[in-house]
């Protein structure tokens, strides 16, 4: 009897020792880290090489600390992002490091989802906020805590259609231009040129009221998503002015063909479309007509030549195990100057790193896939894009904020209502629908 | 009250089941409704319309049901194998209170009824109706407090609300009143409990206090038995000291007896004698003289230590005089008394020694002195009885033990006085005796 207990216990302890060495020894043996990331460009332009960058990164990391394993799921478009990562976050089984889209990180933030980083930032000295841009790096802050860090910038720039301008008599605009030559000039590239009484060639296309608004040192809400300043003299002077744009079109309606066709001289463009059809193989599918090039925004009479700027977050899951590593993996992503050269070479954003922007590498970068008569942007002017650039607000109702602004503005233009009281009427509007 | 126990035990065991079940319900309800949202691909829009989610469903489940295993178990020990030690138990008792909150967080305060369990069994093991109060009241304030509405206004909170209004209107009614029913069904037994458990306070106290007033009643019984019991040994006691007594009087008494009827008979003898035969008389007289002798010897014996019939019958004062008469008839010596104290009436002892102390030196005077003259003397001095037995004795040089002198020290030394003795003139016995005046003898002062 005796035995058999003794037997027993023997037993018991040995499997659970056989269960822990196996537990322990598979730790030991190779940590894993989860990343989530979605394939493809977050600024909807082709993008195949989106996984090289992450690859090389995750081959470095690994390289640096051995015995850990990035995981990642490939092949999620962005657009089913939101929903895998809300279905990980559900189950509770948030991977470490993930990508956080411009519109999500409200909502991880006051879910808390994501991992406060100031306390990781303090502690690592090898760290320096300074080496990003001001911009970017603020767009991962909420309530003046660092919630995520940057990994790929996209400041918006002007697309100029240089043979329309040429044949105008204009050349390109240099980088300090203003609202006064943007309309000096649609003024006299707006006319028809078949004679059939349409007017058939324009000025801008897509150039918003929101656009010139950042220009003119305009803002839309406060970063809470509490407070809209559609009112102030600033948004109210770019609204009245892109109706004095529009005004010149007599009625007409741009569209995307009068642009494709070559028959628009100005129309705001996202770096990474800039990239995108500047190379190979999008450049001869579209703007293949017409020598076209990239300049900053018009300033208005109150502001500066800035744009919107929209960054890539990634962040850290704050229940993570492995909070270290998943910093240090964060850390490869976004401040390994390496890492972020390649965001030029395979990715169509710009590093968030100040360094790695303002290189001349990055220009001759850009330069191989560019045919020779195009000028490349120089670093120092998307350097200073970028670091002036107003950062895309992130509130979780900031979408349907800014479609309410629009349509309520597009009101004033189609019914010619008192830019004024109207704007008054519709700030009160927006704030209402902000307080709901 | 038995029957009161056992129903206690009941609602604990129903109130159990009843947490068990809302515990599994809750975190069940979450886990599957969770699975839901992701098998629908709605997690997106389900995350974007709440405060906050559990950070991991699964693992609340299993936790919580872990720690409900805990919180059994502990009551097993507590309820069924029973602790041993007080201290135990108490601790048991926190060590529920710390899982039960660990319960409440995991499940994010949506439901909290698990404290009224923990407190039911605080509760239960308090022993006193105060303390049993402080708990109920802590129990209430302890289930506001952790009220889910209350706990997100300042924290945010996963709400099984949000959970519940993912499916359909019908089934979000049927699964809030589920849910409703489970956490009041949990609030409504706790009250049944604190009931219950209020009325076995009660019953106890009304025994306790029947008890008591049998115990009062059975100990004024049992004193009284002792009073009587105390009676009852004196009177025995003096029946036994009266018995035995008159059984020695009677001894003595027919010893005398018998002595006196043998002398009287050989007086009688020699009365006829004398004329006749003076020389054969005269040696009856001295064998009557013998046997006379010899009496008195035995009756000293026996009567040492008992207290005279004359005492026994008359007051201290009538058995002095009579034994001053007997002494004046039967002797030669002629005695005197000179009492100043009125009335002659003290304490049993003190009469008995101031009798003895007169016996014992009339005795002597005749005996050893061969006095004709005696005087006896008491008065009162400074709350003290004196006494002064004087005769015209022999007298003696010194005062040697054995002239009977020894016994009359021994006995007012007893009653704190002092005596002296002197033998030049006669033999004087002086003795100052403190006596006890008692209220006797006030009232009769106030009387004369």
């Amino acid at each position: 009897m005796e035995g058999t207990k003794g037997q027993a216990v023997m037993f018991i302890l040995l499997t659970a020792g056989l269960i822990l060495a196996v537990c322990l020894g598979s730790r030991d043996n190779e940590t894993i880290l989860e990343f989530g990331m979605f394939a493809g460009s977050n600024w909807d332009v082709a993008n195949a090489d989106s996984c090289i960058i992450i690859d090389k990164a995750i081959e470095k990391f690994e390289k640096t600390h051995p015995g850990v394993r990035i995981h990642y799921y490939s092949g999620i478009p962005k657009d089913d992002y939101p929903e895998w990562l809300a279905r990980k976050i559900l189950s509770g089984k948030t991977p470490d490091v993930f990508m956080v889209l411009s519109d999500d990180l409200d909502k991880m933030v006051s879910l808390g989802v994501l991992a406060d980083l100031d306390p990781w930032i303090a502690r690592d000295k090898t760290f320096a906020r300074s080496a990003f841009f001001q911009t970017a790096l603020d767009s991962g802050v909420r309530g003046s805590r660092q919630y995520a860090l940057p990994y790929e910038t996209v400041p918006t720039l002007m697309f100029v259609n240089k043979t329309l301008l040429n044949q105008s008599g204009f050349g390109v605009p240099e980088s300090d231009w203003d609202w006064e030559q943007l309309l000096r000039i649609c003024k006299r590239i707006t006319k028809d040129t078949d004679g059939d009484g349409r007017v058939d060639q324009f000025g801008t296309y897509n150039y918003g009221w929101k656009e010139a608004a950042y220009t003119n040192g305009g803002e839309l809400f406060d970063d809470n998503g509490t407070k809209c300043y559609i009112h102030s003299e600033q948004v109210a002077q770019a609204v009245r002015y892109v109706n004095e744009l529009s005004d010149l079109n007599q009625g007409q309606k741009v569209s995307q063909e009068d642009f494709d066709g070559g028959h628009v001289a100005f129309m705001p463009l996202s770096f990474a479309e800039y990239r995108t059809y500047k190379t190979y193989p999008y450049k001869i599918k579209k703007y293949s007509t017409f020598q076209w090039d990239c300049i900053t925004l018009p300033a208005g009479p109150q502001g500066d030549n800035i744009s919107e700027v929209d960054s890539l977050l990634i962040g850290i899951s704050s229940h993570s195990h492995r909070k270290q590593l998943a910093w240090e993996f964060l850390k490869t992503l976004t401040y390994d100057e390496e890492i972020q050269m390649e965001i030029f070479r395979y990715s169509q954003g710009a590093s968030v790193l100040r360094v790695v922007t303002g290189s001349e590498q990055m220009e001759e970068i850009l330069g191989r896939d560019m045919e020779d008569s195009d000028r490349v942007i120089d670093h120092e002017l998307l350097s200073s894009v970028i670091e002036k650039g107003k950062d895309t607000p992130r509130f979780a109702r900031y979408g349907d904020a800014l479609s309410l602004a629009e349509s309520e503005v597009l009101k004033i233009y189609e019914e010619e209502k008192n830019v004024d009281s109207s704007l008054k009427i519709a700030q009160r509007v927006i704030e209402h629908f902000l307080a709901q | 009250m038995r029957a009161k126990r056992i129903e206690i035990s009941l609602v604990k065991y129903l109130m159990l089941f009843l947490n068990w079940v809302t515990v599994a319900a809750v975190t069940g309800f979450i886990l599957v409704t969770t699975e839901e949202i992701r098998a629908f691909y709605i997690a997106r829009d389900f995350i974007g319309g709440v405060d906050a989610i559990p950070r991991r469903p699964g693992m609340i489940f299993v936790a919580c049901l872990l720690l409900m295993g805990i919180l059994t178990c502990s009551f097993i020990m507590r309820d069924i194998v029973h602790f041993k030690n007080g201290k135990l138990e108490a601790g048991s008792l926190f060590c529920d209170f710390v899982v039960s909150m660990a319960i409440v967080m995991l499940l994010n305060f949506n439901y909290n009824g698990i404290l009224l369990w923990v407190f039911a069994n605080v509760i239960f093991y308090t022993k006193n109706s105060s303390g049993q109060f402080l708990f109920m009241l802590l129990a209430v304030l302890s289930f506001v407090g952790t009220d889910h509405g209350l706990v997100s206004v300042n924290y945010s909170l996963y709400d099984i609300q949000d959970y519940i209004s993912y499916y359909e209107a019908g089934r979000q009614s049927y699964i809030l009143g589920i849910y409703n029913v489970l956490t009041s069904l949990n609030m409504v037994i706790f009250i049944i409990f604190c009931v219950f458990v209020i009325q076995e306070q009660r019953g106890t106290i009304e025994k306790v206090n029947e008890l008591y007033e049998k115990l009062s009643k059975a100990n004024g019984e049992l004193q009284q038995a002792n009073e009587e019991l105390q009676e009852y040994a004196d009177m025995k006691e003096k029946m036994g000291q009266t018995k035995e007594r008159n059984r020695l009087a009677r001894e003595i008494h027919d010893t005398l007896g018998h002595t006196l009827t043998g002398i009287s008979a050989g007086i009688d003898a020699c009365i006829a004698m004398i004329d006749i035969a003076p020389d054969k008389t005269k040696s009856q007289l001295e064998v009557i003289s013998g046997v006379t002798r010899e009496g008195i010897q035995e009756i000293r014996r026996s009567v040492s230590q008992l207290r005279p019939d004359a005492l026994e019958r008359l007051r201290l004062k009538d058995a002095i005089q009579k034994m001053v008469e007997d002494t004046n008839t039967l002797t030669n010596t002629n005695v005197s008394f000179d009492c100043r104290i009125q009335p002659l009436r003290f304490c049993e002892d003190e009469e008995n020694a101031i009798y003895r102390v007169i016996q014992e030196s009339l005795t002597n005077a005749m005996r050893h002195g061969q006095a004709t003259q005696v005087d006896i003397r008491m008065w009162p001095e400074d709350g003290d009885v004196r006494l002064t037995i004087q005769d015209n004795g022999a007298g003696c040089k010194e005062i040697r033990p054995g002239f009977g002198t020894a016994h009359i020290r021994e006995r007012i030394a007893l009653l704190n006085g002092t005596v002296s003795f002197d033998g030049s003139h006669g033999f004087l016995v002086d003795a100052t005796i403190p006596i006890r005046w008692g209220v006797e003898y006030d009232q009769s002062i106030d009387s004369r």
